[in-house]
């Protein structure tokens, strides 16, 4: 068997392969490492929101500006660790997210710089901003309740504390705990109610999810959409792209702890800094100021029914109005420093 | 070329083969040496909070699988070896055939099969109602499902090797002594095949603490999965090293376990007064419940999974969506695991070129060294190299070299064990003569060596090339970013749940698979 095999394999090649690999392996290791971009006026943003979010905003500032713009996309903590390994060698410009949280902590590993507040006064406000302006807020984003409307009566829920009631036994779908966003909705519930009874919520609902624990907030809308939950815990977006994309769907969103006294929505927001390191200060601050003008607010946030921070932008008008509901009263600068916290908390309750 | 020169040249091998060797076994003893400096708080914090649930999930799959390929692949090795019917030796080969689904694929078939409203859900309605739900591919059950489907073929092969290696004489020893049929079968039969088969588990286990493709699809914790979503997730990378150690001890004992009993399962009296059992034939009835058994478990690991790929794949080709972005992904797969394959074979050549010529201690511990990565699943391999890169070559991090080294790491192992036989079946006479008749060292190697072993070469880059362009979690966690392959597109595709678009990468994989498949089974079929 042996020998048939090496002649049949060794026809198959030139006798001079090690060369010739060898050769190969060269000349792809030359391709492989990258070249530090060289033109004056291109930008590499670093990018945790999804590409599809993204791009065409960019594209728009592209188009406009005449500034070339290199998007890498891929997770926020992923990218955290990625600028903070790369130091000073990093190519990176911008550094935009979906969690104040990763920025403060991007703030405080001092990866991004300072900005001038003048820049945003009347455009951003404050509360959605770093106090020395190193991130800056781009779109608001909340933690809702969504529920599917045949299997559950939206007077049964008023608080997120509700879905840790037992009768809600496997039926509940949450996102794991990779997810940035579930760790700062942890991390306001924790700062608001304090940590015994954020960790009892917490248990409570681990025991409800069961298995149902999800690493995409697209399928606990799908899942709950096609009944296979009940009730899920995600963004508010993903609920009105859903029913954007089918409007017959049996779901529907739900502010939680509306009540006088209650926490109020949790709030997060997607935002901007510009990199420590880089020598593009000029063009990215350019771009910051595109992203907060109404046309690049609009976009940004149409892009994904998120809200406006801009004040004079009005919110899809799908989604229930800004003013409607009371949201938090958790500073976002919070989020950075409570996150460790909140992830000890979280692996503690054993959530996945 | 002077005498001084000549003895130069081995000693700069040995060096070499020793720099390499300490090279692959480098991440290995660092992810060692991170968990074991990890603060005692962290342990204890993972203790209280992870760990168990991760050893009992981790623990019931592998027990789950290893009943589940124990029942398969004896069963099936049984009827192939032990009877006569239609179709016995296309069956041989076929049911070896799930070995060319990656993990991932087969997950993620099953996602959509099993998922709400698919397919198994439709026919399991109209016999139980409209109301009645199958159970969740996302369970316990889901993933030793997946996981035995896709693995007893490793049990079978050992299990239908032993039995053709048995000793007929000993089973008609014990029927003279008035055993019945199944007491031959329990009291003298099985215990026989007991080795094979606990190399085969062992192996399986290997493979199912080690996986990643499906536990993440179906969204099973084990150490595997829990070692991604730390590297993803978390700032902090020391529970990553500390869950990882965890997994490598596993491992470790999965692998020393499989070489033993494999060593051992060769022990049978073969020569002498050896005879093969003769193949009983079977009647109309007992060759169509055979077929029906065999082609039950052969559709549902192979056949209607990737029936069902080509369904897609085609169905996608129809829509116009098979763009220039796919052969970018094939392009990205092929480079990649190209330079990787060529760069394991360039730097296993030294280490099984002195294990097998000079076998001093030192070579064959180097040589044992370059197998690290056989305990090195693909999260804990990546989470050493990114450590080790971001500490010591930062200015690699987040280039393909450090994928390469992923993948030579993890990957050299499988690659050695095709070269090593090549160069052991060359007799070192002839590179005697060849140096007798004055050629230098450099010369022989040339011109004697290199020709004869080139074949088990080729047949070794053949194999790590395939085995990288199947590699997930690995390229996952280490790729450059938006730097996709074939691999990470069916798994992002897949865990979004677009299960037509994930198809075609992964039709291709399957295909990919089948000359890595023939190439092992070619070293493997008869002694297995």
């Amino acid at each position: 068997m042996a020998t048939v095999q090496h002649t049949f394999l060794s026809s198959l090649v030139h006798r001079s392969w090690f060369p010739l690999a060898t050769a190969l392996m060269l000349s792809v290791i030359d391709v492989a490492i990258p070249m530090p971009a060289t033109a004056a006026d291109r930008l590499v943003v670093y990018s945790g929101r999804a590409e599809r979010l993204i791009k065409p905003v960019l594209d728009a500032f592209q188009a406009t500006s005449g500034v070339q713009i290199d998007l890498l996309s891929s997770g926020t903590t992923e990218l955290v660790n990625r600028l903070h390994a790369e130091g000073e060698r990093t190519p990176a410009d911008v550094f935009i997210t979906n969690d104040v949280g990763s920025l403060e902590h991007a703030r405080a590993l001092s990866l991004l710089q300072p900005l001038d507040g003048k820049m945003f006064d009347g455009k951003i406000p404050e509360t959605f901003r770093s106090p020395d302006n190193s991130w800056i807020g781009l779109s608001g984003r909340f933690w809702i309740v969504v529920y599917n409307t045949t299997l559950v009566n939206p007077a049964d829920i008023t608080s997120l504390f509700d879905l840790a009631d037992p009768r809600w036994r496997g039926k509940i779908a949450i996102p794991n705990a990779g997810s940035e966003y579930l760790q700062a909705g942890v991390s306001v519930i924790k700062a608001t109610h304090g940590d015994q009874r954020t960790q009892q919520f917490l248990e409570g609902l681990k025991a409800n999810a069961g298995t149902q624990v999800y690493g995409k907030s697209s399928q606990i809308v799908d899942a709950v959409a096609k009944g296979q939950a009940a009730i899920g815990v995600v963004n508010h977006y993903y609920v009105y792209r859903h029913l954007e994309s089918q409007p017959g769907a049996p779901i529907a969103a739900l502010m939680p702890d509306q009540q006088e006294g209650g926490m109020g929505a949790i709030v997060n927001a997607a935002g901007i800094g510009v990199v420590a390191r880089s020598r593009h200060t000029d063009l990215a601050r350019r771009l910051i100021e595109f992203l907060i003008s109404p046309q690049g607010q609009k976009m940004f946030a149409e892009l994904n029914k998120e809200y406006p921070l801009n004040p004079d932008v009005p919110a899809d008008p799908a989604l229930p109005p800004r003013h409607s509901f009371r949201t938090s009263t958790v500073q976002l600068v919070r989020l950075g420093e409570l996150r460790e916290p909140t992830m000890t908390l979280i692996e503690r309750v054993g959530l996945r | 070329m002077t005498a001084a020169a000549r003895q130069a040249f081995p000693a700069s091998l040995s060096f070499l083969g020793i720099t390499v060797a300490g090279l692959i076994f480098l991440p290995l003893a660092y992810i060692i040496s991170l968990a074991v400096s990890t603060q005692p708080a962290v342990w204890t914090r993972l203790w209280q909070t992870r760990i168990p649930e991760l050893l009992w999930n981790t623990a019931t799959l592998a027990g789950g699988v290893a009943i589940g390929t124990l029942i398969l692949g004896v069963s099936l090795a049984w009827l192939v070896v032990r009877l006569e019917f239609p179709g016995r030796r296309f069956w041989e080969w076929a049911l070896v055939l799930p070995l060319t689904m990656p993990t991932y694929v087969l997950a993620y078939v099953y996602s959509y099969a099993l998922g709400i409203g698919g397919p198994v859900e439709h026919i399991w309605q109209r016999v139980a109602g409209p109301q009645s739900h199958v159970f969740s591919p996302q369970s316990y059950a889901g993933a030793t499902l997946v996981m035995t489907l896709d693995t007893f073929p490793l049990v079978y092969l050992l299990a239908r090797a032993a039995l053709l290696n048995l000793n007929v004489s000993f089973e008609e020893v014990a029927r003279v002594c008035g055993l019945t049929r199944l007491g031959i079968i329990f009291r003298v039969t099985l215990p026989l095949l007991r080795p094979a088969l606990v190399a085969g588990l062992s192996l399986v286990m290997l493979y199912v603490v080690s996986d990643f493709g499906a536990v993440s699809l179906l969204r099973y914790q084990t150490f595997t999965y829990a070692v991604y979503q730390q590297m993803t997730g978390r700032y902090d990378h020391s529970a990553a090293a500390v869950l990882s150690l965890i997994l490598v001890v596993f491992a470790l004992i999965f692998l020393l376990a499989e070489r033993w009993f494999r060593r051992r399962s060769r022990f049978y009296q073969t020569t002498g007064r050896y005879r093969a059992a003769p193949r009983k034939p079977c009647g109309l009835l007992g060759s169509a419940a055979i077929t029906v058994y065999l082609g039950t478990i052969f559709g549902c690991a192979f056949l209607l999974p990737a029936l069902l790929l080509l369904k897609w794949t085609l169905a996608t080709i129809a829509q116009g969506t098979l763009d220039s972005r796919f052969w970018g992904f094939v392009w990205n797969s092929a480079m990649l695991s190209g330079v990787a394959a060529t760069a394991a074979i360039l730097l296993g050549t030294p280490l099984a070129y002195l294990a097998t010529r000079r076998s001093a201690r030192l070579n064959v511990l180097c040589l044992q060294a370059a197998y690290a990565g056989y305990v090195l699943p693909g999260p804990v391999g990546a989470l050493a190299i990114l450590l080790l890169f971001s500490q010591f070559a930062p200015f690699l991090y987040g280039t393909v070299v450090i994928l390469i080294v992923a993948y030579v790491v993890h990957f050299l192992p499988a690659g050695l064990q095709t070269m090593e036989p090549a160069l052991h079946q060359l007799t070192p006479t002839l590179e005697e003569a060849a140096r007798s008749l004055g050629a230098s060292a450099m010369e022989t190697i040339r011109r004697i060596t290199l020709p004869l072993v080139q074949g088990g070469f080729v047949a070794a880059w053949v194999l790590i090339f395939l085995q990288c362009m199947k590699e997930l979690p690995a390229t996952l966690l280490l790729r450059p970013v938006g730097f996709d392959t074939l691999a990470v597109r069916v798994w992002l595709e897949a865990s979004e749940e677009y299960f037509q678009l994930a198809a075609p990468p992964a039709f291709l994989i399957v295909l990919l698979s089948l000359p890595a498949l023939l190439l092992l089974l070619a070293r493997d079929w008869r002694s297995a």
